[in-house]
C-alpha cells in the first residue's frame, strides 16, 4: 500500500470514530420541570391564593333562591386567583378516569374539589399527595352534575338532560392551569365512620375502620361482569342489632376489577365521591392496597339474647303534673315548666288515650325553659350490654330542642343535675318536620361503653320569648332498657 | 461500438490458425489498463448460450459443439463494461482471440444500484414491502437491471413475488433467514466492493449451487483470489438514507505462496435520511484470506461484520400526511435539543465462513463450506404499560377523532397541537417515571427492544461435474441448524429508579409466571423469552444438457425441516406445557422438481421455457401463531406448494437485444400471521368480559395466490455512444381462494385462545406490495471522453393497498350476538370493502458521471438524482385492523376523514446521491 492509501485510511478511520450518531443516553435532563416551575413562579407572583371554600362559594347553585337548582350556572373565574391543594385520587389502577380529586390539606382536610381533565394516566403526573396549584383564572367552577354538591373545576359549562356540568380541561389548560410544585406529601386519611360522611368530605381520602363487605358478597369480585361501567358493592359496619352501610363503587376499567372481595373485617381507605346520579355517597378505591380486611367479621347483637329489664310507658301516672313516680325525676333548671304526664290524642303509637311524657314551653311566660326528665338509675354492671330505646313525637315543632343524655356521676339530687357530667347519646329524636301524630323510634342506643350507675336524661331546651319560635312540645313514651340475658 | 472492438475484430481474423479437424474457439482476456490477465470472466457464445469462465491466466476455450458461421461472443465481468465480439467460425478451424481487453466500468453503474439496494433493503420490515433489487443487482438482463435500478424505490416486486422466493447465497451458503425466508441485506451492507462478484440465475433457470426458489439464486463470491488486485477509496453523500459514506478496500491479488487477501472497511452515517429522524449508523468490516494449497485445493476464510443501527419511519394515515407532509415520522421526539428516534433497528450478526475448493479434475469440482453466524437483531420501541400512548399521532390526538365527536373546537386545538409539535414528548415520559419514583411505583414508560439473537451453523457440499461435453451434473447436500433466542430486553428505564413490572398491563397476565410480579431493570429480559430451533437438511441434484440447438435441464430436491419452540418463561394465560419448556417438534418435508429447455432457432432467435413444482416448509414466522406467548402452531399447517411456469422469446441482433417473458406462478397452502388491536369483534362470551375488542394475532391459513403476467426488456445500441432501453412488466397478482381466518389472543376465553371466523372472502383481491404494472424508457449516452449520463422515465400503476382480511369475513356483518346487524346496507358495504388502488405516477431519474485516469489512478465522480420532478406518490399501504365490522367501518368513514384510515408509505421526493472514488 502506498502513502496515498494510508493517508485516506487514516482519514476514514478518524471519521469513523468521531462521527457519532445519536447515542443511547436517556438520562434525566437537568432542565426537566423548568418550564412548569417557571409557570408556577409566575402564578405565585401575579395571583392570589383563595381557600377551597371561597372557590366553592363562587358557584351559586340556586341563584334565584327558589329552592331548586334548575337555574344553576357554573361560575366563570375572571380574577387572578388560585387554590393550593394535594391530590387525593390516583388513576393508576384505572378506577378513576380523566379526573383528579384535590383536598386542601394533606392531613385533616376541611374541603376538597374535583378537577375534570381530558387526560388519562394522570397518576404519573399528578401523583397522589402531589402539591398542586390550580390557577382558576379562565376556568369554571360548577358541579359534576347540578345539585350533586360535587364541586368541580372545568373548562366550560355544558348542559344536558341531567343538568349542568363543566367540561374537561384540554391539554393546553392542563399545562397552564394545573401546576405542580416539587413537593409530594403523604396523604393522611381522615378517619370517619360511615354515618359521619357528608358533602363536605366529597373528594377527600378517608379511612373507615371496622368495616366489611355485605354478607351476600362472599366469593364475588369488585366488579360484576354484567355491569357496563361501575359496580356498587355494599360495605357495612356492625352497629348493635343492625348495620351501617355504604357503597364501594368500582369501574369496569379498574385493574383490580376481577379481584375477589375480602371476606374479613378491617379498614378501607378510599376517596369519597358520589354515584353518577348524585343520589348516594360512595367510596372509590385508589388501589386495593388500601383495603385491609383480614380480621374476623363483626357480629350483630341478637334481640333474642336480650330481655327488657326496665320499661316505662307512663300509664297510670297522674296526668297534668310534674312526673315524679316510678323513680323518675323532673327538674326545671330554668323556668318553672316541667315534664308532665299527659293523655295523648295522637293516632300513632302509642295511640289515643295513652299516657305519655310531655314538655313544651308554650305560655311559660319566660324567655328560656330548660327542663330535665331523668330516668331511674340503671346498674350497668349487672350485665355486659344494655340498650336504651324510646319513642318520641312532637307538636307545634319549631326551633326548640330535645337532647338525650347520660350520666354516671349524678348523685340523684336535683341540686346536682347541673354539675353532673352529661354525655349525649346517639339517639334518633323526632325531627321538626315530622307529622305531629307520628312517633319516631330512637333506635337501640348501646350503653355498653358506660359502667356503674347511670341515668338517662331528656333535656328540653326552649322558652316562650316574644318571637315565639322555641316553644314547641316534645313527647316521650315507651322508654325501655334492654339487658343481655 | 467501441474503437477497440473494431480493431480487435480485425485482429481476430488475422490470428486464425488451422487445427486438425476440431472446431475450437479460444482466447484470453486482460485488463485494458493494466494488461493483467483477468480471471473469472464469463465468455458466452450468444447463439448457443454456451458459457465458460477464464482461468487464472485469463484464458478460455470452447472445444465442443461450437456453432459455425457468424457468431457473437459476449465477454462480461462484474465491474467491467460488457463487450460483444462478432467472430466467424469455420468448420474444423480454431478461432484464437488472444488479449481481448475489458475496460473497467468507470461509470460504475453498480454503485447506483448498490446504493439503492442498501438504502431500501433495510426498509423491509418497516415498510412491509420487501425489496428484491438485491437479488437482481448483478443481472445482465435489461429487465432485471431496470427492476433493480429504476423500480426498486417503488417497491416493485418481480412477478409480484416476495424475496423469500429467491435465494441469496454467500459462497454457496444460503443467507435467507429461516424466520421469514428473506435475506437480511444489512448483514453485508456497505461492502459494495467485496460483494460485487455475484453469479445470478434468475427464475427457474438452473443454478450450480442450489435448487433455488422460483425467483432464482444469487451467489455472492468472496474468495480473496477473485478480486482484482488494487484498492479503492469511495466517498459519497446522499439525502436518501445516510448522509455520508466512506469506504476503502484493497485486494492483494495472488501473492507468492498461493496467498491472497482482500480487506474492506466502510462507514455510513447520517442524522437523518429523506424522512425525519431516520438516523443511520453503520460500520462495515470485511476480510477474506485465501490459500491456494496446490493446483487442486484452495481454502478461503471470510469474515464479515457490519454492525448497523437505523432509525425507522412510520407509515401514516392520509390525515397525517396532509397535515405534516411526507417526511413526517411519528417515531421521534426531541430530548435535550436532540432528535431521538424511539424505533431503532440494530443488526449485528457477524458471518464467518470457511470454504474449501477442490478441483478433483478439470471437469469435476467439489466445494465444501462451513458458515457460522451469530449475533443480535433488535428493534426498539417505547413500552407504555403505565401511561398513555406516547405517539403524538395517536388517533385520539388527531383532529379526526374530535370531529367524529362533533367537537370542532377540540379538533382545531388538536390540529394546532399536531402542527406545532406532533412528536414524542420524551420529557413527559421521563417526568412520568420520575413522578412514579416518588411513590416507589414501577415505570410508566420504558424503552425496550424486541430481540432475535440467532446462532446458525450451515454446512454444505456442492458438487459439479462435466460428465461429457454436453452434460453437466450438479448436486449438493446442506445442513442448517438454527437457535433463535427471542426476547424483549429493557434498554432504558427513562428515569425510573424502580424498574418495570413484568406483567401484561392490558389484561394482567404474568409474562413470567414462575417469577410472578418481578420488576425488571435495564438489560433484563422483558415481556417474552423463548427459543426457536430449526433443523434443515436438504439435497439437490441436477443435470444440464447442452446441444447445438437445444439445451435442457432437470433438477430435483428434497428438504426436511424441523421446528421447535422452547418457552423459557411460563405465560400465566397459557400455563404449563402450553407455553413452558419444549413444545412439540413440527416436521415438514419439501420436494421440488423443475425442468426447462432453451431452443435456439438461430443466433438471433431463442425460445426459453421453464416449469417447476415445489413444496416447502412455511417459514418460522408463519408457523407459530403466537410464539411470544405459547407453543401453538398454526392449525392445519402444511407445506406450501409453489408451481411456476414461464416462457421467453429472446431476440438478439448486434444492435438490439430484447426479451419477452410470460409467467405464471401459483402459491398454495400458505399461511400468514399478523397482529393488531381489533375493535368490533363478534366473539360474545369467548372474549374476556364479553368485550368486542382485543389485541389479537390474526392467522390466515391455506392462502392461495396467483401471479401471472408478461415481462419485456429491450435495449438498442443505436449509435456507439447512445443506447436506448425500455422495460415493462404487466402483471396480475391476486388471492386465488378464500382462506380460513382465525384469531388468537390471551383475551380469548376458549381453551386454546382462538376464535374461528370462517372464510375470509379474499379471492380476486389484489396482492399488495408494489405496482403490478411498471414500465421504464430511457437512454444512456456514453461519451468517448469518459463522461456519460442517462435518464429514465418510469411509470407505475395498479398498486393496491393491503386489505384487512378480518373485514372480509362474516364477522363484518354479524353483531356481537352472532346475528347479522339490522342496518346492514349491502351497497355501502361493497363500497367500504372495495380495495383501494394507489394512483398512477411517473418518476424521472437522472444519472451521470465522469472519470479520469491520472497516472495509475482512476478517479470517477458519479451523481444521480432520483424523482427529479419531485412527484409525490404512494408506494403502498394497508388497511388498519381496528374497525373489524360494518358499523364501525361505516361510522369511521362517514365524514371522509376516518380515524383508522389506511396507512401509507410515500416514495421519496427529489433526492440525490453523489459518489467520488479513486482506484489504483
Amino acid at each position: 500500500m502506498n502513502k496515498f492509501l494510508k493517508l485516506i485510511l487514516v482519514v476514514i478511520a478518524s471519521v469513523t470514530i468521531t462521527s457519532c450518531v445519536q447515542d443511547d443516553d436517556y438520562t434525566v435532563p437537568g432542565s426537566l420541570g423548568d418550564e412548569e416551575n417557571k409557570a408556577l413562579q409566575d402564578l405565585l407572583a401575579t395571583s392570589t391564593e383563595v381557600s377551597f371554600d371561597y372557590a366553592k362559594a363562587l358557584y351559586d347553585s340556586d341563584p334565584n333562591n327558589d329552592g331548586d337548582n334548575d337555574d344553576a350556572i357554573p361560575y366563570e373565574v375572571e380574577n387572578d386567583i388560585y387554590i393550593k391543594g394535594y391530590i387525593s385520587s390516583s388513576d393508576r389502577t384505572g378506577n378513576f378516569y380523566k379526573e383528579l380529586y384535590i383536598q386542601n390539606s394533606s392531613e385533616n382536610p376541611t374541603s376538597a374539589m374535583k378537577i375534570t381533565l381530558d387526560q388519562v394516566d394522570n397518576y404519573n403526573q399528578f401523583n397522589k399527595g402531589r402539591e398542586v396549584y390550580v390557577k382558576l383564572t379562565g376556568l369554571y367552577i360548577g358541579e359534576e352534575r347540578t345539585g350533586s354538591n360535587v364541586y368541580t373545576i372545568g373548562a366550560t359549562p355544558e348542559f344536558d338532560q341531567f343538568g349542568g356540568t363543566v367540561t374537561s380541561l384540554n391539554f393546553n389548560q392542563i399545562a397552564q392551569n394545573v401546576l405542580r410544585s416539587s413537593t409530594s406529601e403523604e396523604i393522611i386519611p381522615l378517619n370517619l365512620s360511615f354515618s359521619e360522611i357528608t358533602d363536605q368530605h366529597v373528594g377527600m381520602f378517608v379511612q373507615v375502620d371496622n368495616v366489611e363487605f355485605a354478607d351476600n358478597l362472599a366469593g364475588l369480585q369488585y366488579f360484576d361482569p354484567i355491569e357496563v361501567y361501575d359496580t356498587a358493592r355494599t360495605l357495612q359496619s356492625c352497629n348493635g342489632f343492625g348495620y351501617d352501610t355504604f357503597i364501594l363503587e368500582t369501574s369496569s376499567f379498574s385493574s383490580f376489577k376481577a379481584f375477589d372481595l375480602p371476606t374479613g373485617n378491617g379498614t378501607i381507605k378510599a376517596v369519597v365521591s358520589k354515584t353518577f346520579d348524585a343520589v348516594s355517597f360512595i367510596l372509590a378505591l385508589n388501589s386495593v392496597d388500601d383495603v385491609a380486611m383480614e380480621g374476623a367479621r363483626c357480629s350483630l347483637l341478637d334481640l333474642g339474647d336480650f330481655a327488657t329489664i326496665f320499661e316505662e310507658d307512663f300509664e297510670g301516672m297522674s296526668t297534668g303534673s310534674a312526673i315524679s313516680s316510678n323513680g323518675w325525676t323532673s327538674y326545671a333548671e330554668v323556668g318553672t315548666y316541667n315534664w308532665r304526664a299527659l293523655t295523648t290524642t295522637d293516632a300513632g303509637n302509642p295511640g289515643p288515650g295513652n299516657t305519655i311524657a310531655s314538655m313544651g314551653a308554650y305560655n311559660s311566660n319566660t324567655d328560656v325553659n330548660i327542663a330535665w326528665l331523668i330516668s331511674p338509675s340503671i346498674d350497668l354492671d349487672a350485665q355486659s350490654t344494655e340498650f336504651v330505646n324510646f319513642q318520641s313525637s312532637n307538636s307545634f315543632s319549631d326551633e326548640s330542642e330535645l337532647q338525650v343524655l347520660i350520666s354516671t356521676d349524678w348523685d340523684g339530687t336535683t341540686a346536682n343535675v347541673a354539675t353532673a357530667t352529661w354525655t349525649a347519646l346517639p339517639a334518633t329524636v323526632v325531627g321538626a318536620d315530622v307529622y305531629y301524630e307520628d312517633w319516631i323510634d330512637s333506635g337501640l342506643i348501646n350503653l355498653s361503653s358506660y359502667s356503674g350507675t347511670a341515668y338517662v336524661a331528656f333535656k328540653y331546651i326552649g322558652g316562650f320569648p316574644s318571637s315565639g319560635d322555641i316553644d314547641g312540645t316534645f313527647e316521650i313514651d315507651n322508654y325501655k332498657i334492654l339487658g343481655e340475658n | 461500438m467501441k474503437k477497440s472492438l473494431i480493431i480487435l475484430l480485425f485482429g481476430v481474423f488475422s490470428s486464425f490458425t488451422m487445427m486438425a479437424q476440431s472446431t475450437i474457439i479460444k482466447g484470453s482476456v486482460k485488463d485494458a489498463a493494466s494488461s493483467e490477465p483477468l480471471p473469472d470472466v464469463t465468455i458466452t457464445i450468444e447463439e448457443t448460450q454456451q458459457t465458460t469462465l477464464t482461468n487464472g491466466f485469463g484464458e478460455f476455450i470452447f472445444s465442443s459443439d461450437v456453432p459455425l458461421g457468424e457468431q457473437v461472443l459476449k465477454i462480461s465481468k462484474t465491474g467491467y463494461e460488457t463487450k460483444r465480439y462478432p467472430i466467424i467460425v469455420n468448420q474444423g478451424q480454431t478461432v484464437d482471440i488472444t488479449d481481448m481487453t475489458l475496460d473497467i466500468d468507470v461509470s460504475d453503474v453498480q454503485d447506483m444500484f448498490t446504493i439503492t439496494l442498501s438504502d431500501d433493503e433495510l426498509n423491509d420490515d418497516t415498510s412491509g414491502a420487501d425489496n428484491i433489487s438485491g437479488l437482481l443487482s448483478s443481472s445482465l438482463d435489461i429487465f432485471q437491471r431496470t427492476a433493480a435500478f429504476e423500480f426498486s424505490s417503488s417497491f416493485f416486486k418481480v412477478r409480484g413475488l416476495d424475496s423469500d422466493n429467491g435465494s441469496v447465497l454467500m459462497n454457496g451458503i444460503e443467507m435467507n433467514k429461516l424466520y421469514n425466508g428473506r435475506p437480511q441485506w444489512s448483514n453485508w451492507g456497505g461492502l459494495n466492493d467485496m460483494m460485487r462478484n455475484q453469479v445470478l440465475t434468475s427464475g427457474l433457470t438452473p443454478s450450480e449451487y442450489n435448487f433455488g426458489g422460483v425467483l432464482g439464486t444469487s451467489n455472492i463470491i468472496t474468495r480473496a483470489s477473485s478480486y482484482r488486485k488494487g484498492g479503492r477509496i469511495t466517498l459519497s453523500s446522499s439525502n436518501r438514507s445516510y448522509t455520508n459514506r466512506a469506504m476503502a478496500s484493497y485486494a492483494s491479488g495472488l501473492l507468492d505462496g498461493g496467498w491472497s487477501y482482500a480487506l474492506m472497511i466502510g462507514r455510513r452515517w447520517g442524522d437523518e435520511g429523506f424522512v425525519d429522524a431516520t438516523l443511520y449508523d453503520s460500520n462495515s468490516f470485511f476480510a477474506s484470506v485465501e490459500k491456494k494449497i496446490n493446483e487442486k485445493h484452495s481454502i478461503n476464510f471470510t469474515s464479515v461484520y457490519t454492525p448497523n443501527r437505523r432509525g425507522k419511519s412510520s407509515p401514516n394515515t392520509q390525515e397525517i400526511y396532509d397535515l405534516k407532509g411526507i417526511k413526517y415520522n411519528e417515531y421521534w421526539g426531541s430530548l435535550d435539543g436532540e432528535q431521538r428516534n424511539s424505533r431503532i433497528k440494530e443488526v449485528e450478526e457477524p458471518i464467518f465462513m470457511l470454504n474449501h475448493y477442490w478441483d478433483i479434475s478439470s471437469k469435476t469440482k467439489l466445494n465444501t463450506n462451513v458458515g457460522y453466524q451469530f449475533g443480535k437483531l433488535g428493534n426498539s420501541r417505547i413500552d407504555y404499560s403505565g401511561g398513555g400512548n406516547p405517539s403524538a399521532a395517536y388517533y385520539q390526538l388527531l383532529p379526526s377523532y374530535h370531529e367524529q365527536r362533533d367537537d370542532l373546537a377540540g379538533a382545531y386545538l388538536a390540529e394546532q397541537r399536531f402542527l406545532d409539535d406532533g412528536q414524542i414528548d420524551w420529557e413527559r415520559l421521563i417526568d412520568a417515571n420520575v413522578t412514579n419514583n416518588i411513590n416507589d411505583i414501577t415505570s410508566a414508560y420504558a424503552l425496550y427492544e424486541d430481540r432475535a439473537d440467532d446462532t446458525q451453523l450451515t454446512v454444505n457440499s456442492i458438487f459439479t461435474s462435466e460428465i461429457t461435453d454436453n452434460i453437466i451434473i450438479n448436486g449438493a447436500v446442506n445442513y442448517k441448524n438454527l437457535k433463535s433466542e427471542n426476547f424483549g430486553e429493557v434498554i432504558d428505564l427513562l428515569g425510573s429508579n424502580v424498574g418495570l413490572l413484568n406483567v401484561d398491563s392490558f389484561d394482567g397476565f404474568e409474562y413470567d409466571n414462575r417469577n410472578g410480579g418481578r420488576i425488571v431493570g435495564e438489560g433484563d429480559k422483558y415481556r417474552y423469552n423463548y427459543n426457536l430451533y430449526a433443523d434443515v437438511l436438504s439435497a439437490y441434484a441436477q443435470g444440464q444438457f447442452k446441444y447445438n440447438k437445444f439445451d435442457f435441464y432437470l433438477s430435483g430436491n428434497i428438504t426436511s425441516t424441523t421446528y421447535q419452540r422452547e418457552g423459557l418463561w411460563e405465560h400465566s394465560r397459557f400455563l404449563g406445557d402450553l407455553s413452558y419448556g419444549k413444545g412439540d417438534e413440527i416436521s415438514f418435508t419439501g420436494v421440488g422438481a423443475k425442468a426447462g429447455f432453451t431452443y435456439k432457432i438461430s443466433g438471433k432467435h431463442l425460445i426459453d421455457v421453464n416449469g417447476g413444482y415445489l413444496t416447502r416448509a412455511p417459514n418460522l414466522r408463519n408457523t407459530f401463531s403466537n410464539s411470544r406467548e405459547n407453543h401453538t402452531v398454526v392449525k392445519n399447517i402444511t407445506e406450501e406448494k409453489v408451481s411456476s411456469f414461464d416462457a421467453s422469446y429472446i431476440f438478439r441482433s448486434p444492435i438490439v437485444t430484447a426479451k419477452v417473458t410470460g409467467f405464471y406462478t401459483k402459491i398454495a397452502d400458505a399461511n400468514e400471521v399478523g397482529f393488531y388491536y381489533a375493535d368490533g369483534l363478534s366473539g360474545g362470551n369467548d372474549i374476556d368480559d364479553n368485550d368486542t375488542s382485543a389485541f389479537v394475532q390474526e392467522v390466515l391459513q391455506g392462502i392461495d395466490k396467483k401471479h401471472l403476467g408478461v415481462e419485456l426488456g429491450i435495449e438498442a445500441q443505436v449509435t456507439p455512444t447512445i443506447k436506448l432501453k425500455g422495460a415493462a412488466s404487466i402483471g396480475q397478482y391476486t388471492y386465488d381462494n378464500n382462506p380460513d381466518l382465525y384469531l388468537t389472543s390471551a383475551s380469548f376465553n376458549t381453551t386454546d385462545g382462538s376464535i374461528p371466523f370462517g372464510k375470509a372472502n379474499l379471492k380476486d383481491y389484489k396482492l399488495a406490495g408494489g405496482p403490478q404494472r411498471a414500465a421504464s424508457i430511457g437512454f444512456e449516452y456514453r461519451d468517448p471522453d469518459f463522461w456519460w449520463f442517462g435518464a429514465t422515465a418510469n411509470f407505475f400503476s395498479n398498486a393496491y393497498i393491503d386489505v384487512n382480511a378480518l373485514t372480509r369475513t362474516e364477522n363484518f356483518y354479524l353483531g356481537s350476538d352472532g346475528l347479522p346487524v339490522n342496518d346492514y346496507d349491502e351497497d355501502l358495504a361493497t363500497e367500504l370493502l372495495k380495495q383501494e388502488e394507489i394512483s398512477d405516477y411517473m418518476v424521472v431519474n437522472l444519472v451521470g458521471g465522469k472519470s479520469w485516469k491520472v497516472g495509475e489512478y482512476y478517479i470517477s465522480v458519479f451523481a444521480s438524482v432520483g424523482n427529479l420532478l419531485d412527484v409525490v406518490y404512494k408506494t403502498g399501504g394497508f388497511e388498519q385492523g381496528r374497525n373489524a365490522n360494518y358499523a364501525e367501518l361505516r361510522d369511521d368513514n362517514a365524514d371522509g376523514n376516518p380515524r383508522f384510515g389506511s396507512k401509507y408509505w410515500y416514495g421519496r421526493g427529489a433526492n440525490y446521491f453523489v459518489n467520488f472514488n479513486v482506484r489504483f
